[in-house]
């Protein structure tokens, strides 16, 4: 099976400073590819790059095999992180307008339009200027533009920002139906929970490297476990004597116990059990939050 | 090249559809339609009204012959109020006064004291101080009365004054000596061609100028309003950057082209109505000898200038971000248009001199100057092809040129680079 969207070593340089370094990632059909970094870590450069905009000063990234060609334009949707649609012009006629440049005709743009007003249960706005709508139905609206023409691969930039949750549940439930159907889909964000209901794999670059790659599972299961969540009747003393415990910290439920290593793990529980009734020990999986902060350090945080 | 046509198809409807377009259209329409009959309603009001002059009866000897000759004009614009002596200057000019202020006359004439047999001088009294009208129908009138008075003195028939006083008559006729442009033509132009042509280029002139930097900077506007709202972004990854701006560019063309002939329209019918026609024909301009040539320049180099300045502007649109940087970023090219439209306006009363005769072949004023001397003189048809040929180029050149800064410029956000910044940019995307 051909891969859709493969990026092989994909370098590129602004003057003297390398916007992405050597970066190779595969996308393949009908998954959901998480592509994390902070601010200025090359993801905007990918991105592009991917969509043909600027080409990469050395590697390859290849659609189904073939190089990048006028083709391939008409097969990829996107969703800038920076949304904009013309204020002033109507929803039909901009998104209609949108799908024909990427090669559709303009009744089959119609047709798909009404259905995606229907699902998304804002047929109204068929007529209506982007202007007069809030921002979150332009968000949908610009999802719409994203996806209207039947893209083989979509890029989405931060798809969800700026989204109440019950259109953001909308929206992930509406990516994870285009991922079914087959598309393949890079999925930029900073919001770690997204990643981890929506991708298998994920990239973090960080300052133009990547830094971890894989599937999500691997990754957090290359990282030791370290934490405990502990809630209990009474309050337990004494757990930072135990020869590996980090730091406790006593939270709204319960304790929080690092531990480093986690072998320890028995005697904290025995500890606890010496002096209450348990209601919950559970040793944590790092959450993809903090392997993204231990992976690219602190200053990343923003 | 479909999509090529989609963004124009796109650009032009959407351009047709916004309101400030219509309204300004009509506008103009209106305003035009205005101007245009204008000058025959303040005619006829002006004609309605004769003036009132007073005089003091038995002040003067004239005026009886005044009276008279008023009397005699078929069509009078002058009425004579007579007022009776009152003995004194001073209580003369108190009544005179009192009948201006009840608006019975507008002013009055005062027969100055003089020797015997020479002609009075006379002062003209009134509140208005632009009643240049009365004063020289007071004064044509009073003419004819001092011929009438003082010729039989000097031993002089009717026949005799007439014969002096008749205008020597040169008739001034354009010829072309060489192998012209041809817009003077085989005939010659005489006076009133020379004057419609005149008047023809200098409003062409104009509207070559607003045509081309309206249209130029909506494009500009467009574009950063494209970038600024970020609708570009999808757009750069949909249709090739080329075809988006020549797409825009092609689509204003027609908007601005159609725009210009609905406006033309509007002044030919204004111009065809009867009472407007009749006073073309009493100004002896007759619209019907502007040559064809003359149009086809016209309608040439609004093409060329537009195309050329519009893929400046498209340039200019490309780099800024933000609409607000807009006025200051194309500040250059207006001022470029600026100067090509200022030598034109000058050259109107000079078109042989050699600054015109040198910026008629420098590109970026040709179109405004060159036309001109088209419309003006008569210049070699190697010289006006030679500018086009330079224009052609230069349009080829810019084209090329704004294609370029276009494709780097739609993906640079934030502050507006410079040139150099632009260079490296353009190396970096390998455009």
């Amino acid at each position: 099976m051909m891969i859709p969207l493969r990026l092989e070593e994909v370098s590129k340089q602004y003057g003297d400073k390398t916007a992405v370094d050597q970066i190779a990632f595969d996308v393949r059909e009908g998954e959901i590819y998480g592509l994390l970094g902070a601010n200025g870590a090359g993801k905007t450069t990918t991105m592009r790059m991917v969509l043909g905009l600027i080409y990469p000063d050395e590697g390859r990234i290849s659609y189904s095999g073939k190089d990048y060609s006028e083709e391939v334009i008409s097969q990829m949707g996107y969703l800038p992180e920076e949304r904009g649609l013309y204020p002033k012009v109507k929803v039909c006629d901009q998104l209609t307008y949108l799908a024909q440049l990427k090669g559709m005709k303009r009744k089959d743009a119609d047709r798909e339009l009404k259905k995606w007003l229907e699902k998304f249960n804002v047929m109204e706005y068929y007529g209506k200027k982007v202007e007069e709508l809030s921002k979150g139905n332009q968000q949908k609206i610009q999802f719409i533009a994203a996806v209207l023409h039947q893209p083989k691969i979509l890029v989405l930039d931060e798809a969800f920002s700026g989204l109440d949750p019950v259109n953001v549940e909308l929206l992930k439930a509406t990516v994870k139906e285009l991922r079914d159907n087959g598309t393949s889909i890079v999925f930029s964000t900073h919001r770690m929970e997204h990643v981890e209901e929506l991708c298998q794999r994920i990239t973090i670059l960080h300052r133009s490297k990547t830094v971890l790659a894989g599937s999500i599972k691997e990754i957090k299961q290359s990282f030791p476990k370290e934490k405990i969540v502990l809630r209990t009747e009474q309050p337990i003393q004494g757990l930072e004597q135990i020869a590996g415990v980090r730091q406790v910290d006593s939270g709204e439920h319960g304790l929080t116990v690092h531990m480093d290593p986690i072998d320890a793990a028995q005697e904290v529980l025995q500890q606890a059990l010496s002096q209450s009734a348990v209601h919950r020990f559970e040793i944590m999986e790092p959450t993809l939050n903090e392997i993204f902060i231990k992976a690219v350090g602190g200053e990343a945080r923003e | 090249m479909n999509k090529f046509w989609t963004v124009l198809a796109f650009t032009v409807v959407n351009k047709f559809r916004t309101k400030s377009f219509i309204v300004t259209s009509l506008i103009i329409a209106v305003v035009l339609t205005i101007g245009l009959n204008a000058p025959y309603f303040i005619g006829k009001f002006q004609t309605d009204e004769a003036a009132s002059v007073g005089v003091i009866e038995g002040s003067s000897e004239l005026v009886p012959l005044l009276e008279q000759h008023v009397n005699d004009q078929e069509q009078t614009e002058l009425v004579l109020v007579k007022v009776e002596d009152q003995g004194s200057l001073e209580e003369n000019e108190r009544v005179l006064k009192e009948r201006i202020a009840s608006g019975e006359m507008t002013g009055y004439l005062l027969f100055d004291e003089t020797e015997e047999l020479a002609f009075p001088t006379m002062t003209y009294k009134s509140e208005k101080t632009m009643d240049f009208g009365t004063v020289s129908q007071l004064q044509q009138a009073l003419q004819v009365i001092k011929v009438q008075v003082v010729a039989p003195t000097l031993g002089l028939t009717t026949e005799q004054v007439s014969q002096i006083n008749a205008p020597v008559v040169v008739n001034k006729v354009q010829i072309s000596s060489g192998e012209g442009a041809g817009n003077v033509g085989d005939a010659g132009k005489t006076e009133g061609e020379i004057a419609v042509a005149t008047g023809m280029v200098y409003v062409l002139v104009i509207v070559l100028f607003i045509g081309i930097m309206v249209s130029g900077q909506l494009i500009a506007s467009e574009i950063t309003a494209e970038k600024s709202s970020r609708v570009m972004e999808i757009l750069v990854t949909s249709v090739s950057p080329l075809k988006q701006m020549f797409g825009k560019i092609f689509g204003m063309f027609i908007v601005g082209i159609s725009q210009l002939l609905l406006l033309g329209a509007v002044v030919l019918v204004n111009l065809m109505l009867p009472h407007n026609q009749s006073m073309l024909t009493d100004m002896n301009l007759d619209l019907g000898s502007v040559g064809f040539l003359l149009i086809f320049y016209a309608l040439l180099f609004y093409l060329m200038g537009f195309f050329l300045y519009a893929a400046m502007f498209a340039a200019v649109g490309s780099i800024v971000s933000r609409t607000e940087d807009l006025g200051q970023a194309v500040m250059p090219v207006t001022f470029l248009s600026m100067i090509g439209y200022f030598i034109a306006i000058f050259g109107i009363s000079a078109p042989d001199s050699s600054l015109i005769t040198v910026t008629s072949f420098i590109p970026f004023f040709s179109p405004f100057i060159m036309f001109l001397r088209v419309g003006l003189t008569d210049p070699a048809v190697w010289e006006v092809w030679l500018s086009i040929g330079l224009l052609a180029a230069t349009i080829f050149v810019m084209g090329w040129l704004a294609a370029k800064i276009y494709r780097t410029g739609v993906l640079m956000y934030g502050k507006r680079p410079s040139l150099k910044e632009l260079r490296r940019a353009m190396r970096a995307y390998k455009i």
